[in-house]
């Protein structure tokens, strides 16, 4: 067996999981209510042990590392079928707690050292990053096909902000470009868009293929410099953590160790910004007369939380609803930091597609159960699962990216 | 053989559901104690009382073992397949089956968490006795192995709560035990011949229990948990004896110093010199406020009267985290997390025990010498069942699984993980002679207490256990016969 280095470094904070099960579920105790729910989208969708919470990924690691388990398809299998929602994380109450997502990554990180990850679908993806610099497989000189030329002409050459687009809104959720860059406009923010972004690498470092993320990480630091921005900004959850935190922190919360890019800029999500705006008074509102819920975004909640604090990542996008004339509000019973994954993240889109999808369609359910008209959110890639997830069920729901229905209502 | 077993697994629950892959395997083949870990040779999730059956028919006719299986959060290493064999998964059963809150019982599958069977009747004003144990282990599972909840000071252990079930033999064969037997009702095991107990105490070596009535209480709208300490468990023992005498306090538990702290200190540590050696939370409920005034009067006056028979116990504030992990049930705090193990990187064991109150005194004595000459701190916990009747005393021991010559071994230079073993094992020795009883107890007991045995007893045990599971598959290993 390889050596397994990475995971090694991590030896005595993963023999701190006691294999209690807390991370099974959702669960809390309350004065009047406790909060119970499913939390595990691997584990809810494959069920044996193997699969479930951060418990199956610490006794992985235990037996690769005391050599009881070698590498096989059941073990990669069952290590890159998980979202890296961070579910698990927030139920746990040991030491462990803040290592978990790192640690499971990096026994992707050791699958791909091996040789056995990681699966096919992820490893393709990663390849052609390298080529063109995105993992939706389109070339990169269409990245910016979704901007019209009028409004492409409009953006200076350098501004305070950057809005980095990210692959999922400039290949697939054009919507969501489109409809930020429209808003950015029309609230006069100084901001400027750059052709020559690449992936961030949001999805190599969740899939092991940290040497692609490093290499896009430098060239994405230097294209800030090159902008001369002094802000990013973006409407990506996944491109904020990863620009943000794995490019900026040092772990467990962040990849600064590995990417090693001196990247410093501040980060900020579209989202945040416009909370700001209204707070001032500076955005004028109409009516949305709605019943809208909003799903939380994993990369934006739950790992970004226990950095930004739960202000910005939970309470941004329900402030800025909320602020909305005529609009109704409903939560669904898991949100915030008990929100239930849309089932794309860590390369489980691409990897176990099927398992993807399904978790969504209990998104689906759960925001159909209260009535909602709309489901909103602040990702491109929840917004493209949950979608998915809408047609597949036949839901009269609407998925909106927050942006498309401030866009609307923006006067 | 394997892939025809594995082939017939797959039929049975579909593929998805049966696994040999010992990737899949292998998380089921340790638990957090000092068990040796052994490979089970096949994993199955079944859905249905079928599945069960047809599984256990399979089983039985090629004499292979069976472990049934929730959460394997227990720390007597239950769930461990000492010879292979399967492991009967139940989580995919996970229906609360039915909430009577009028004859106040509820209906649950083998796969109903705690944590799931709280939310549901804290929604109706109900609940149950919930475990300090993790809350995604099962209720179901907790009770037939005699585990305790919040209420036993004054409704008895889980197992005395049980109202009706429903079990598959090793055999294949279906049977409802109970007031289920006769009506759709699950609300009493009495007043019929007691086959309940059968099943229950003998750590799933007789039979798969399916379905569980368990009895429910009513939330009463005034709660209040008062607190003393005292310097000594004499002083403590003679406390619980006096306030368990009213039968009030919903929960009277005490717990020593070292287990009142998050996490427990490991190693041993000394307890500052000014801080009490034991505390109690005594928690009292009431409907009326002047009830609660009238119960708190009673608890300040049996407080003087300690007093003036010159005891240490006084009014004083419980560790605040710890308080909480105990009273707002099922907790995440305590349970074999960041109270009781938080410490001990990955390992956890105890010696759980039934003992007689009166020998609390005499058996702390000698638990704490034991334990700290192993390094652990003597986290000692009492609680009355049932009143006046019978009590428990365990203690909770969180090691270090790490490998001998780690250099960050938390207690250097030796095996912390047969270091915890004969340190309990030593505490058994020392439990029996004072009457004392393990509960969930790691097979390792088996040899202490089995040499203490009514020889009748173990005839008995052997002979019912040899009706039910005569092939032997049921859990084999776990009962230190068969």
């Amino acid at each position: 067996m390889a050596r397994l280095s990475e995971l090694e470094k991590l030896r005595n904070v993963i023999y701190t999981c006691t294999h209690c099960g807390n991370c099974k579920y959702f669960y809390n105790w309350g004065e009047k209510e406790n909060l119970f729910g499913r939390n595990c989208p691997s584990g809810n969708y494959f069920y044996f042990d193997s699969y479930y919470g951060s418990r199956a990924r610490s006794a992985a690691a235990k037996g690769l590392l005391e050599g009881k388990l070698e590498w096989s398809e059941p073990l990669v299998q069952a290590l890159f079928a998980c979202t890296t929602c961070a579910a698990c994380a927030q139920q746990c109450e040991v030491d462990f707690k803040d290592w978990i997502i790192r640690t499971m990554e990096t026994l992707r990180r050791e699958a791909v050292k091996a040789g056995v990850g990681p699966i096919a679908r992820q490893k393709a993806f990663g390849e052609w990053t390298l080529k063109e610099h995105n993992p939706y497989m389109e070339k990169h000189v269409d990245r910016l096909a979704w901007l019209p030329k009028d409004i492409r002409q409009k953006l200076p050459e350098t501004a305070e902000y950057l809005y980095f687009v990210g692959c999922t809104s400039s290949y697939r959720q054009k919507n969501i470009a489109l409809a930020t860059t429209k808003l950015l406009l029309k609230l006069g923010v100084d901001f400027t868009i750059s052709d020559d972004e690449w992936c961030c690498g949001s999805p190599h470092l969740r899939t092991g293929q940290w040497d692609i993320a490093q290499e896009v990480a430098r060239h994405n630091a230097e294209l800030v410099d090159r902008v001369g921005a002094k802000k990013v900004i973006t409407t990506c959850a996944g491109c904020y953590r990863t620009l943000l935190a794995d490019y900026q922190q040092e772990p467990p919360h962040g990849y600064s160790d590995i990417l090693n890019v001196g990247f410093n800029k501040p980060v900020i999500h579209t989202i945040q910004l416009i909370e700001e705006l209204i707070r001032k008074g500076k955005i004028e509102l109409g009516e949305y007369p709605k019943k809208v819920t909003y799903h939380d975004p994993c990369h934006l909640g739950r790992h970004m939380a226990p950095i930004q604090g739960r202000e910005a990542c939970y309470e941004a996008p329900r402030n800025v609803l909320k602020s909305i004339p005529k609009i109704e509000f409903v939560e669904m019973e898991r949100s915030r930091e008990w929100a239930w994954c849309c089932g794309s993240g860590g390369g489980v889109k691409s990897g176990f597609p099927e398992m993807a999808i399904q978790t969504a369609v209990e998104r689906i359910k759960e925001a159909e159960s209260i009535g909602a008209e709309v489901l909103t959110s602040v990702c491109p890639f929840c917004w493209r699962n949950l979608d998915d997830a809408i047609k597949m069920t036949g839901s009269n729901m609407k998925m909106l990216d927050i942006t498309e229905i401030l866009l609307e209502i923006v006067k | 053989m394997g892939d025809k077993i594995l082939r017939i697994l797959k039929e049975i629950v579909g593929d998805e559901y049966a696994s040999a892959d010992e990737a899949v395997l292998y998380p089921y083949s340790f638990d957090l104690t000092w068990a040796k870990p052994r490979m089970p040779d096949y994993v199955v999730l079944p859905n249905t009382v079928e599945d069960i059956q047809r599984i256990l028919r399979l089983a039985n006719r090629e004499r292979i073992p069976v472990v049934p299986y929730v959460s394997g959060t227990n720390i007597g290493g239950l769930c461990i397949p000492e010879n292979g064999g399967i492991i009967m998964d139940l989580k995919r059963m996970n229906k609360i089956i039915e909430i009577n809150t009028e004859t106040g019982y509820v209906v649950v599958e083998p796969g109903v968490t705690h944590a799931q069977l709280s939310a549901a009747l804290k929604k109706e004003g109900f609940t149950f006795s919930w475990p300090v144990g993790p809350p995604a282990a099962s209720v179901l599972a907790c009770a037939i192995n005699c585990g305790i909840g919040h209420l036993a000071s004054k409704f008895g252990i889980n197992a005395e709560n049980i109202s009706s079930m429903e079990v598959v033999l090793p055999t294949g064969e279906v049977a409802k035990i109970g007031s289920c037997a006769f009506s759709d009702s699950w609300h009493s095991l009495w007043p019929l011949p007691q086959l309940a107990g059968l099943f229950i105490g003998w750590l799933g070596t007789t039979g798969i229990v399916t379905k569980l009535g368990v009895w429910i209480y009513d939330i009463p709208p005034f709660i209040k948990v008062e607190t003393v300490a005292t310097d000594n468990v004499e002083d403590m023992a003679r406390w619980q004896r006096a306030i368990r005498r009213t039968y009030v306090p919903l929960d009277v538990t005490a717990v020593s110093w070292w287990l009142a702290q998050v996490p427990i200190p490991h190693p041993y540590v000394e307890k500052p010199k000014d801080a009490p050696e034991w505390y109690c939370f005594n928690v009292l409920t009431a409907w009326t406020e002047k009830q609660m005034d009238a119960y708190v009067d009673l608890f300040n006056k049996i407080v003087k009267e300690e007093q003036q028979r010159g005891s240490s116990v006084r009014p004083y504030p419980y560790p605040e985290e710890a308080l909480k992990g105990r009273t707002q049930l099922p907790s995440r705090i305590v349970g074999t997390t960041k109270n009781y193990c938080g410490s001990g990187v990955a390992g956890l064991s105890w010696p759980g025990t039934f003992t007689p109150a009166s020998n609390w005194p005499p058996l702390y004595h000698e638990w704490k010498t034991i334990l700290i000459k192993h390094h652990f701190s003597p986290a000692v916990r009492l609680t009355n069942f049932q009143g006046a009747h019978y009590g428990m005393m365990r203690a909770f021991v969180p090691f270090d699984k790490r490998k001998v010559g780690d250099p960050n071994l938390r207690i250097k230079g030796i095996d912390n993980q047969e270091n915890a073993r004969q340190a309990l094992l030593e505490c058994v020795e020392a439990g029996v002679k004072y009457g004392m009883i393990p509960y969930k107890p790691p097979v390792d007991f088996w040899s202490i207490l089995n040499r203490k045995a009514d020889p009748g007893f173990i005839s008995l045990l052997t002979k019912v256990k040899d009706m039910l599971d005569p092939n032997g598959i049921m859990n084999p290993g776990k009962l230190g016969v068969r």
